[in-house]
This record gives structure tokens, C-alpha cells and sequence, in this order.
């Protein structure tokens, strides 16, 4: 197979217009700041229940109140805990491509 | 906030509700031999919690109840009126028992609805597990 060196810079000319970044629309939250504000929520949500279980053990809130935020605790755990499975599978399958 | 936070948030409401009435039965129970006792009864009513965005039932006012006392003569007695009539308490224990097992029948079924919201995220998050 014959590769001329002009087409072969004119074809690696073109890359470089496809690979060139976007610009972002600033309306539109960038992923760090969609993860950002992700782990502001699991946060909250766990100071919130961790607030609502010291009261119930201290006798000031009521049961059903002490299982909803564990529950709600457990649930934002388990989301976090997938996602950063997930993160870190990708991570890893990148790593194992060759190259 | 999601469905499955709001559901739960909810059927927690419910339970609370459901403990408050069985815990007014209880009172009334205890009160069954009280001279004078009106039975308490407390209305549901439904609410917005605008905190966690979930509508919920809560409790209304505690109410007396307007029935008759139980009238028995003994005049004997110190808490008789001139009559020779004592007034006691007018509360049926069949009515109470009877609250308070459909108390816990309604608090079961929010257990159910909470448990059920609670398996329903979880078996979504398996999905991406896998």
C-alpha cells in the first residue's frame, strides 16, 4: 500500500480540526461541576440524617424518623458506591488498552 | 428529592400519625377507670412538607369526646354527686381495642409502601452494579 507523505499530513491536518475542544456553553454545567454538585447533595444528606439519628437516640425525634434518614443514607451510600465502581472500572479498562 | 425519598417521607408520616392515635388509645385505656374521663380522639389531616417536598398526613388537634358519662349509683361513694349518682369515664375498652387494631393494620400497611420504595432504588442501583 502506497502512502504519500502529503496525504498523510493533509489527513493528519484534518484531525486536528475534529479533535479541537468546544467551547462550552456557560449556561450548561461542566461534568466536574455536575459531580461537584452531586457530592454537595450525598453530603447533605448524610449530615442531615446523622443530625436526625443523634436526636432519635437522644429521645428527641421520633422512630419513623430515625429509619426514613437511615434508609435515605443507605440509598446514598449504595448510589455513591456504584458511580465510583463504575469510575473506577472505566479507569481500569483504559488503563489495560494497548497501545 | 426523588420519588422514592418522597414516598418514603410519606409513609414515614403515616407511621408517626398512627403511633400518635395508638398512643392516645393507650391513654384512654389507662384512663378507663378516671372519674370524669372524655375519651380523646384526634383527627388526620393532610399537609405539605415544604422542607423535603412530600406530602404527608399529619395529626389535627386533639378532640374530647361529647359522649355521656357512665352514670352508677352509689351513694356511698365520696366522688357521688347529690344525686347519689358517680360519674365515670365514658370509655368503651371494645372501642378502643378495636382503634387500635386498625391503628396497627395502617401502620403495617406504610411499613409495606416504605419497605416496598426502599427495595425498588435499591434493585435499580443492582442494575449498575452488574
Amino acid at each position: 500500500m502506497d502512502i504519500k507523505a502529503t496525504l498523510a499530513s493533509q489527513i493528519y491536518s484534518q484531525t486536528r480540526a475534529v479533535a479541537k475542544p468546544v467551547p462550552q456553553d456557560p449556561a450548561q454545567p461542566t461534568a466536574g461541576q455536575a459531580f461537584e454538585a452531586a457530592a454537595g447533595d450525598f453530603l447533605a444528606t448524610l449530615r442531615e440524617s446523622e443530625a436526625t439519628v443523634a436526636a432519635g437516640l437522644a429521645g428527641r425525634a421520633d422512630p419513623q424518623a430515625v429509619v426514613e434518614a437511615l434508609a435515605a443514607t443507605e440509598l446514598a451510600v449504595e448510589t455513591a458506591v456504584a458511580v465510583r465502581d463504575k469510575v473506577v472500572e472505566a479507569y481500569q479498562e483504559i488503563l489495560r488498552m494497548p497501545v | 428529592m426523588n420519588e422514592m425519598m418522597r414516598t418514603m417521607a410519606a409513609s414515614a408520616s403515616g407511621m408517626a400519625a398512627q403511633a400518635a392515635r395508638i398512643r392516645l388509645g393507650s391513654e384512654n385505656i389507662a384512663n378507663a377507670d378516671t372519674p370524669g374521663y372524655h375519651r380523646k380522639t384526634v383527627s388526620f389531616e393532610q399537609a405539605f412538607d415544604a422542607a423535603r417536598d412530600a406530602r404527608a398526613v399529619v395529626t389535627g388537634p386533639v378532640q374530647l369526646d361529647r359522649n355521656e358519662l357512665a352514670r352508677t349509683y352509689d351513694p356511698t361513694n365520696p366522688l357521688a354527686g347529690k344525686d347519689g349518682y358517680v360519674e365515670g369515664s365514658d370509655v368503651d375498652l371494645l372501642v378502643e381495642i378495636a382503634d387500635a387494631r386498625e391503628a396497627n393494620r395502617s401502620y403495617e400497611a406504610n411499613l409495606k409502601m416504605f419497605d416496598q420504595a426502599r427495595q425498588m432504588a435499591s434493585s435499580l442501583l443492582d442494575l449498575i452494579r452488574r
